[in-house]
């Protein structure tokens, strides 16, 4: 796998002219390397790499020639910081020193623009605010009516609905008619058997010649009770 | 019967010692007041070393060496800090001995101090910034100040009004330390 994902590399990375053209055998093998993830080679896993011992000399004239460098890096970067920081300070407008006099006239030059501002912002505001609330009283007294108006129309609907079973309670079936509507009931069977065809003709149950239709509100009442 | 060969194999390493952990919990009340010395330090002819004030435990971490916090009063190179110092990222290196207390008079009677480094307060500026500097200012010979950050164990000073300097920073190579001016025999 790692020969032939290699061999796509040359292909694509190296032109054809870098290989020695089609008639040399040559393959590039330089960018070859195990990909990080693959594990140690078996051929390197008891490999120990060597420690080199450096000598005392060297270590000294190394550390003495880091130390050297590093003091002379370090003061260059501050200075030029310094210098930075002197040109801010000498060259913008910020730094351009004013009498004290001309401070205060500044100073109150400020305040009046400023006070400027307030009062006319404040004007904006107040306007803002009476339509604010004028739109608030509109929008309560409004809600107010509706609610009149709900409120007027479930009490119809509530007196509708009293009047309604007012007048049906007259066909209830009370404890004082329980045995007329009883006998009613049993004089009166009613068969549900019974069929139509499509022309129209009825036929009936076996057992009655009784047919719902013939007393609708008896029966049902009968029925639902 | 034959010597028994022991064959060592691996990597080397130059630690020689304990974690701090190993040698702390075995100790009564964990050691504290004792003197520890970390044995790389021990390269340095001044001497090097700690005495324990505090030890607080910590959890096992699975995978890992266990650490420990230690607050120490570290001696380093003759200088003793003026605070005490906290161990513990570097608790877990094996690299930790503790002194023997009748031991411990050698540390403290080494007197030895490190030789001091006087810096000079100016030095010259790169070559091609001084060209700059001199087209800019007129001043043919512009120099700079050192950078200098003063802290508790630094073994460097700058030098005061009219003292000489021991080290000198030329924009050249500068002279080598007697130690390695074999390195650059027949070149200097």
């Amino acid at each position: 796998m790692l020969r032939a994902s290699c061999q796509l590399l040359t292909q694509t990375a190296l032109p054809a002219g870098k290989s020695g053209g089609s008639g040399f055998a040559l393959e590039f093998v330089r960018w070859r390397r195990k990909p990080r993830w693959l594990p140690v080679a078996k051929s390197k896993m008891f490999r120990v790499p060597e420690r080199k011992k450096q000598s005392e000399e060297e270590r000294t004239e190394l550390m003495r020639l880091h130390n050297q460098y590093k003091t002379q890096l370090r003061s260059v970067r501050q200075f030029l910081r310094e210098e930075v920081v002197r040109h801010e300070e000498t060259s913008t407008a910020d730094h351009i020193v004013l009498t004290p006099e001309q401070e205060e006239a500044e100073f109150l030059k400020c305040v009046d623009i400023n006070a400027t501002w307030n009062a006319k912002i404040a004007k904006e505001r107040d306007q803002r605010l009476a339509k604010e609330r004028e739109d608030k009283v509109a929008y309560v007294q409004e809600r107010l009516e509706a609610r009149q108006l709900r409120e007027e129309e479930r009490r119809e609907q509530a007196n509708l609905r009293v009047l309604r079973e007012i007048e049906s309670s007259k066909t209830f079936i009370t404890r004082e008619n329980l045995d007329a509507a009883i006998e009613t009931a049993l004089a009166n069977p009613v068969d549900h058997n019974f069929a139509i065809d499509l022309a129209g003709n009825l036929y009936r149950g076996r057992n009655s010649s009784q047919v719902p239709d013939s007393t609708p509100s008896s029966n049902q009442h009968a029925l639902s009770n | 019967m034959s010597q028994k060969v022991i064959k060592y194999f691996g990597r080397t390493t130059d630690f020689r010692g304990n974690t701090l952990w190993e040698l702390v919990s075995e100790l009564p009340n964990w050691g504290v007041g004792r003197m520890l010395i970390r044995n790389m330090f021990q390269r340095y002819p001044e001497p090097c070393y700690m005495r324990i004030l505090k030890v607080q435990a910590v959890d096992e971490q699975p995978g890992e060496e266990r650490k420990v916090r230690v607050t120490v009063e570290k001696t380093w190179r003759g200088v003793t800090q003026p605070k005490p110092v906290e161990i513990y990222s570097t608790s877990y290196k094996a690299d930790y001995e503790l002194v023997p207390q009748d031991e411990e008079a050698k540390y403290l009677n080494n007197n030895k101090k490190v030789e001091e480094v006087v810096l000079p307060t100016l030095i010259d500026l790169p070559p091609l910034l001084r060209e700059f500097v001199t087209e800019e200012t007129g001043n043919s010979n512009p120099q700079m100040k050192v950078h200098f950050k003063r802290t508790h164990n630094k073994l460097a000073r700058l030098a005061k009004d009219g003292e000489k300097p021991s080290v000198s920073f030329g924009v050249g190579l500068g002279q080598p330390k007697p130690v390695s001016a074999k390195l650059y025999e027949g070149l200097l």
